[in-house]
Protein backbone atom coordinates (compact mmCIF):
# COMPACT_ATOMS: atom_id res chain seq x y z
CA UNK A 1 0.00 0.00 0.00
CA UNK A 2 1.22 3.48 -0.80
CA UNK A 3 2.18 5.55 2.18
CA UNK A 4 -0.46 8.16 2.82
CA UNK A 5 0.44 11.78 2.55
CA UNK A 6 0.60 13.60 5.88
CA UNK A 7 -2.64 15.58 5.99
CA UNK A 8 -2.88 17.44 9.32
CA UNK A 9 -6.68 17.35 9.56
CA UNK A 10 -9.41 15.27 7.91
CA UNK A 11 -13.14 15.56 8.21
CA UNK A 12 -16.34 14.01 6.91
CA UNK A 13 -20.06 14.21 7.52
CA UNK A 14 -21.96 11.00 8.17
CA UNK A 15 -25.59 10.09 7.47
CA UNK A 16 -26.60 10.80 11.06
CA UNK A 17 -25.64 14.44 10.77
CA UNK A 18 -22.46 14.00 12.82
CA UNK A 19 -19.40 15.73 11.35
CA UNK A 20 -16.13 14.13 12.40
CA UNK A 21 -12.92 16.11 12.46
CA UNK A 22 -9.79 14.03 12.92
CA UNK A 23 -6.52 15.72 13.87
CA UNK A 24 -3.99 13.39 12.28
CA UNK A 25 -0.73 15.30 11.84
CA UNK A 26 1.52 12.37 12.73
CA UNK A 27 4.59 14.24 11.58
CA UNK A 28 4.18 16.99 14.21
CA UNK A 29 1.96 15.14 16.72
CA UNK A 30 -0.88 17.62 16.21
CA UNK A 31 1.18 20.55 17.44
CA UNK A 32 -0.22 23.91 16.40
CA UNK A 33 2.08 24.55 13.46
CA UNK A 34 0.93 27.21 10.99
CA UNK A 35 -0.19 24.58 8.51
CA UNK A 36 -2.06 22.66 11.22
CA UNK A 37 -3.94 25.76 12.39
CA UNK A 38 -4.83 26.72 8.82
CA UNK A 39 -6.09 23.20 8.10
CA UNK A 40 -8.03 23.05 11.37
CA UNK A 41 -9.74 26.42 10.91
CA UNK A 42 -10.33 25.68 7.20
CA UNK A 43 -12.01 22.40 8.08
CA UNK A 44 -14.19 24.17 10.68
CA UNK A 45 -15.37 26.66 8.05
CA UNK A 46 -16.24 23.88 5.63
CA UNK A 47 -18.02 21.91 8.34
CA UNK A 48 -20.07 24.97 9.32
CA UNK A 49 -21.36 25.24 5.75
CA UNK A 50 -22.69 21.67 5.96
CA UNK A 51 -24.80 22.43 9.07
CA UNK A 52 -24.06 19.20 10.92
CA UNK A 53 -26.12 18.56 14.05
CA UNK A 54 -23.00 17.80 16.06
CA UNK A 55 -19.20 17.79 15.64
CA UNK A 56 -17.00 15.01 16.97
CA UNK A 57 -13.30 15.91 17.29
CA UNK A 58 -10.68 13.20 17.72
CA UNK A 59 -6.90 13.00 17.58
CA UNK A 60 -4.20 10.38 17.17
CA UNK A 61 -4.40 7.33 19.46
CA UNK A 62 -1.47 8.54 21.59
CA UNK A 63 -1.70 12.31 21.12
CA UNK A 64 -4.83 14.42 20.99
CA UNK A 65 -2.77 17.59 20.67
CA UNK A 66 0.27 19.14 22.29
CA UNK A 67 -0.64 22.78 21.66
CA UNK A 68 1.76 25.42 20.38
CA UNK A 69 4.97 24.48 18.57
CA UNK A 70 8.43 25.77 19.43
CA UNK A 71 8.81 28.12 16.45
CA UNK A 72 5.54 29.86 17.23
CA UNK A 73 6.53 30.31 20.88
CA UNK A 74 9.94 31.70 20.02
CA UNK A 75 8.37 34.08 17.50
CA UNK A 76 6.05 35.21 20.29
CA UNK A 77 9.10 35.91 22.47
CA UNK A 78 10.46 38.07 19.65
CA UNK A 79 7.14 39.86 19.33
CA UNK A 80 7.10 38.88 15.66
CA UNK A 81 3.64 37.43 15.33
CA UNK A 82 0.09 37.69 16.51
CA UNK A 83 -1.22 34.68 18.38
CA UNK A 84 -3.05 32.64 15.80
CA UNK A 85 -3.99 29.76 18.07
CA UNK A 86 -6.33 32.09 19.96
CA UNK A 87 -8.56 31.86 16.96
CA UNK A 88 -8.99 28.15 17.63
CA UNK A 89 -10.66 28.72 21.00
CA UNK A 90 -12.76 31.58 19.70
CA UNK A 91 -14.01 29.61 16.72
CA UNK A 92 -14.77 26.51 18.76
CA UNK A 93 -16.66 28.36 21.46
CA UNK A 94 -18.65 30.25 18.81
CA UNK A 95 -19.46 27.14 16.75
CA UNK A 96 -23.19 26.85 16.06
CA UNK A 97 -23.22 23.08 16.70
CA UNK A 98 -22.32 21.17 19.87
CA UNK A 99 -18.81 19.77 19.95
CA UNK A 100 -17.84 16.41 21.45
CA UNK A 101 -14.10 15.86 22.02
CA UNK A 102 -12.88 12.26 22.05
CA UNK A 103 -9.53 12.77 23.78
CA UNK A 104 -7.91 9.35 23.57
CA UNK A 105 -4.34 10.58 23.63
CA UNK A 106 -2.45 13.23 25.63
CA UNK A 107 -3.73 16.78 25.53
CA UNK A 108 -1.55 19.51 26.91
CA UNK A 109 -1.53 23.30 26.68
CA UNK A 110 -3.56 24.45 23.71
CA UNK A 111 -4.42 20.82 23.01
CA UNK A 112 -6.33 20.66 26.27
CA UNK A 113 -8.06 23.92 25.39
CA UNK A 114 -9.70 22.26 22.37
CA UNK A 115 -11.42 19.97 24.86
CA UNK A 116 -12.26 22.85 27.21
CA UNK A 117 -13.98 24.67 24.36
CA UNK A 118 -16.15 21.63 23.64
CA UNK A 119 -19.55 20.84 25.07
CA UNK A 120 -18.70 17.22 25.85
CA UNK A 121 -15.29 15.89 26.87
CA UNK A 122 -14.32 12.22 27.06
CA UNK A 123 -10.84 11.46 28.48
CA UNK A 124 -8.72 8.30 28.69
CA UNK A 125 -7.63 6.87 32.04
CA UNK A 126 -4.14 6.16 30.70
CA UNK A 127 -3.44 9.44 28.92
CA UNK A 128 -2.19 12.68 30.42
CA UNK A 129 -3.76 16.11 30.45
CA UNK A 130 -2.14 19.31 31.48
CA UNK A 131 -2.01 23.09 31.29
CA UNK A 132 1.78 23.16 31.06
CA UNK A 133 2.26 26.76 29.90
CA UNK A 134 4.08 27.89 33.06
CA UNK A 135 6.72 25.17 32.70
CA UNK A 136 7.88 27.24 29.75
CA UNK A 137 7.84 30.44 31.80
CA UNK A 138 4.79 32.13 30.29
CA UNK A 139 1.24 32.43 31.57
CA UNK A 140 -1.62 30.32 30.17
CA UNK A 141 -3.40 31.42 27.02
CA UNK A 142 -6.28 30.57 24.68
CA UNK A 143 -8.79 31.19 27.45
CA UNK A 144 -7.37 28.58 29.82
CA UNK A 145 -7.50 30.88 32.86
CA UNK A 146 -11.30 31.04 32.62
CA UNK A 147 -12.22 27.81 30.85
CA UNK A 148 -10.15 25.41 32.97
CA UNK A 149 -11.57 26.43 36.39
CA UNK A 150 -15.04 26.35 34.84
CA UNK A 151 -14.54 22.82 33.55
CA UNK A 152 -12.35 21.08 36.15
CA UNK A 153 -13.08 23.19 39.24
CA UNK A 154 -10.99 26.10 40.60
CA UNK A 155 -8.59 24.20 42.86
CA UNK A 156 -7.55 21.53 40.42
CA UNK A 157 -7.35 24.16 37.69
CA UNK A 158 -5.00 26.27 39.86
CA UNK A 159 -2.79 23.27 40.57
CA UNK A 160 -2.69 22.38 36.89
CA UNK A 161 -1.85 25.92 35.78
CA UNK A 162 0.53 26.97 38.58
CA UNK A 163 2.28 23.62 38.95
CA UNK A 164 2.36 22.70 35.28
CA UNK A 165 2.14 18.97 36.01
CA UNK A 166 0.31 16.67 33.64
CA UNK A 167 -2.37 14.47 35.23
CA UNK A 168 -3.35 10.97 34.19
CA UNK A 169 -6.99 10.67 33.26
CA UNK A 170 -7.31 8.08 36.05
CA UNK A 171 -6.08 10.60 38.61
CA UNK A 172 -8.50 13.24 37.38
CA UNK A 173 -11.29 10.69 37.74
CA UNK A 174 -10.26 9.96 41.35
CA UNK A 175 -10.28 13.66 42.10
CA UNK A 176 -13.80 13.89 40.78
CA UNK A 177 -13.15 16.10 37.77
CA UNK A 178 -16.64 16.47 36.34
CA UNK A 179 -16.13 15.78 32.64
CA UNK A 180 -18.52 13.48 30.78
CA UNK A 181 -16.45 10.33 31.06
CA UNK A 182 -12.94 9.14 31.91
CA UNK A 183 -12.71 5.62 30.51
CA UNK A 184 -10.04 3.19 29.30
CA UNK A 185 -8.38 4.50 26.16
CA UNK A 186 -9.90 1.80 23.98
CA UNK A 187 -13.41 2.96 24.91
CA UNK A 188 -12.96 6.72 24.48
CA UNK A 189 -13.97 7.02 20.86
CA UNK A 190 -16.97 4.71 21.20
CA UNK A 191 -18.23 6.55 24.27
CA UNK A 192 -17.82 9.96 22.62
CA UNK A 193 -19.50 8.82 19.42
CA UNK A 194 -22.43 7.44 21.38
CA UNK A 195 -23.00 10.87 22.95
CA UNK A 196 -22.65 12.55 19.54
CA UNK A 197 -25.28 10.22 18.08
CA UNK A 198 -27.68 10.95 20.94
CA UNK A 199 -27.36 14.65 20.13
CA UNK A 200 -27.69 14.04 16.38
CA UNK A 201 -31.05 12.40 16.97
CA UNK A 202 -32.63 15.81 17.72
CA UNK A 203 -33.85 18.48 15.27
CA UNK A 204 -30.95 20.57 14.04
CA UNK A 205 -32.63 23.95 14.68
CA UNK A 206 -33.45 23.03 18.27
CA UNK A 207 -29.92 21.78 18.85
CA UNK A 208 -28.44 25.01 17.46
CA UNK A 209 -30.72 27.17 19.61
CA UNK A 210 -29.89 25.28 22.76
CA UNK A 211 -26.18 25.22 21.95
CA UNK A 212 -26.23 29.00 21.50
CA UNK A 213 -27.85 29.46 24.90
CA UNK A 214 -25.62 26.98 26.71
CA UNK A 215 -22.44 28.46 25.27
CA UNK A 216 -23.16 32.07 26.22
CA UNK A 217 -21.27 31.82 29.52
CA UNK A 218 -18.20 30.37 27.80
CA UNK A 219 -18.24 33.04 25.12
CA UNK A 220 -18.35 35.75 27.80
CA UNK A 221 -15.59 34.15 29.82
CA UNK A 222 -13.38 33.81 26.79
CA UNK A 223 -13.62 37.56 26.16
CA UNK A 224 -12.64 38.25 29.80
CA UNK A 225 -9.82 35.72 29.64
CA UNK A 226 -8.36 37.25 26.51
CA UNK A 227 -8.07 40.65 28.08
CA UNK A 228 -6.05 39.35 31.04
CA UNK A 229 -4.11 36.70 29.17
CA UNK A 230 -2.98 39.12 26.45
CA UNK A 231 -1.66 41.50 29.07
CA UNK A 232 0.17 38.73 30.94
CA UNK A 233 1.61 37.43 27.66
CA UNK A 234 3.01 40.81 26.78
CA UNK A 235 5.00 40.65 30.01
CA UNK A 236 5.89 36.98 30.23
CA UNK A 237 6.89 36.40 26.60
CA UNK A 238 9.30 39.31 26.83
CA UNK A 239 11.21 37.73 29.73
CA UNK A 240 14.59 36.19 28.84
CA UNK A 241 13.84 33.26 31.12
CA UNK A 242 10.80 32.34 29.04
CA UNK A 243 12.92 32.15 25.89
CA UNK A 244 15.48 30.03 27.72
CA UNK A 245 12.86 27.63 29.05
CA UNK A 246 11.19 27.22 25.67
CA UNK A 247 14.53 26.46 23.99
CA UNK A 248 15.42 23.89 26.68
CA UNK A 249 12.09 22.13 27.05
CA UNK A 250 11.54 21.49 23.39
CA UNK A 251 14.89 19.78 23.09
CA UNK A 252 14.09 16.86 20.83
CA UNK B 1 22.78 9.67 49.43
CA UNK B 2 23.35 6.18 48.03
CA UNK B 3 22.34 4.92 44.63
CA UNK B 4 19.94 2.47 46.30
CA UNK B 5 18.13 5.40 47.92
CA UNK B 6 17.95 7.19 44.58
CA UNK B 7 16.42 4.07 43.01
CA UNK B 8 13.87 3.98 45.82
CA UNK B 9 12.86 7.57 45.02
CA UNK B 10 12.46 6.71 41.34
CA UNK B 11 10.48 3.57 42.16
CA UNK B 12 8.14 5.47 44.44
CA UNK B 13 7.45 8.01 41.73
CA UNK B 14 6.82 5.26 39.19
CA UNK B 15 4.26 3.73 41.54
CA UNK B 16 2.61 7.11 42.06
CA UNK B 17 2.47 7.90 38.37
CA UNK B 18 1.42 4.57 36.86
CA UNK B 19 -1.54 2.31 37.38
CA UNK B 20 -1.11 -1.14 38.89
CA UNK B 21 2.66 -1.15 39.49
CA UNK B 22 4.14 -2.19 42.84
CA UNK B 23 7.56 -0.95 43.96
CA UNK B 24 8.82 -4.47 44.72
CA UNK B 25 8.07 -5.64 41.21
CA UNK B 26 10.19 -2.94 39.55
CA UNK B 27 13.46 -4.18 38.07
CA UNK B 28 15.92 -1.26 37.62
CA UNK B 29 17.56 -2.93 34.61
CA UNK B 30 14.32 -2.42 32.73
CA UNK B 31 12.91 0.66 31.07
CA UNK B 32 9.87 2.41 32.53
CA UNK B 33 8.17 1.61 29.24
CA UNK B 34 8.01 -2.02 30.28
CA UNK B 35 5.76 -0.98 33.16
CA UNK B 36 3.39 0.77 30.80
CA UNK B 37 4.84 4.28 31.00
CA UNK B 38 4.29 6.53 28.01
CA UNK B 39 6.44 9.53 27.13
CA UNK B 40 4.58 12.00 29.37
CA UNK B 41 4.52 9.50 32.26
CA UNK B 42 8.31 9.29 32.05
CA UNK B 43 8.65 13.06 32.04
CA UNK B 44 6.53 13.26 35.22
CA UNK B 45 8.48 10.49 36.98
CA UNK B 46 11.82 12.08 36.09
CA UNK B 47 10.85 15.65 36.92
CA UNK B 48 9.18 14.73 40.22
CA UNK B 49 12.21 12.66 41.21
CA UNK B 50 14.61 15.47 40.32
CA UNK B 51 12.62 17.94 42.41
CA UNK B 52 12.70 15.51 45.32
CA UNK B 53 16.47 15.03 44.97
CA UNK B 54 17.01 18.74 44.45
CA UNK B 55 18.86 18.37 41.15
CA UNK B 56 18.33 19.78 37.67
CA UNK B 57 19.48 17.90 34.60
CA UNK B 58 19.06 19.21 31.05
CA UNK B 59 16.63 17.18 28.94
CA UNK B 60 19.26 16.50 26.30
CA UNK B 61 21.24 14.45 28.84
CA UNK B 62 18.21 12.40 29.82
CA UNK B 63 17.03 11.53 26.34
CA UNK B 64 19.59 8.81 25.69
CA UNK B 65 19.09 6.85 28.93
CA UNK B 66 17.81 3.31 28.44
CA UNK B 67 16.66 2.06 31.85
CA UNK B 68 16.00 2.97 35.47
CA UNK B 69 19.51 2.03 36.57
CA UNK B 70 21.09 4.40 34.04
CA UNK B 71 18.71 7.12 35.20
CA UNK B 72 19.86 6.54 38.79
CA UNK B 73 23.52 6.77 37.67
CA UNK B 74 22.80 10.07 35.95
CA UNK B 75 21.06 11.35 39.10
CA UNK B 76 24.06 10.26 41.23
CA UNK B 77 26.40 12.18 38.95
CA UNK B 78 24.47 15.39 39.65
CA UNK B 79 23.96 14.66 43.37
CA UNK B 80 27.71 14.28 43.78
CA UNK B 81 28.34 17.47 41.82
CA UNK B 82 25.88 19.23 44.20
Amino acid sequence: MKAEENVPVRWHLDDNGVAELMMCDREHNNLFTDSFIDAFLGALSEIEKERPICLLISGLPDVFSGGADKETLLDLCDGKIVVKDLEISERLVAAPFPIVSAMQGHAVGGGLVIGLCSDVMVLARESRYGAVFMNLGFTPGMGTTELLPMAFGPFIASEMMLGGRTFRGGELAERGVPVNAIVPKADVYRRARRIALQIADKPVDSVYLLKYTLSSEKRKRLIDARRNEDLMHRITFAMPETRRRISEQYNE
Amino acid sequence: MTKEEVIEVIKRNIVENLDDVEADSIDPTKSMKEYGANSLDMIEVVSTSMRELNIKIPRSELAELGNIDELADKFMEYINKG
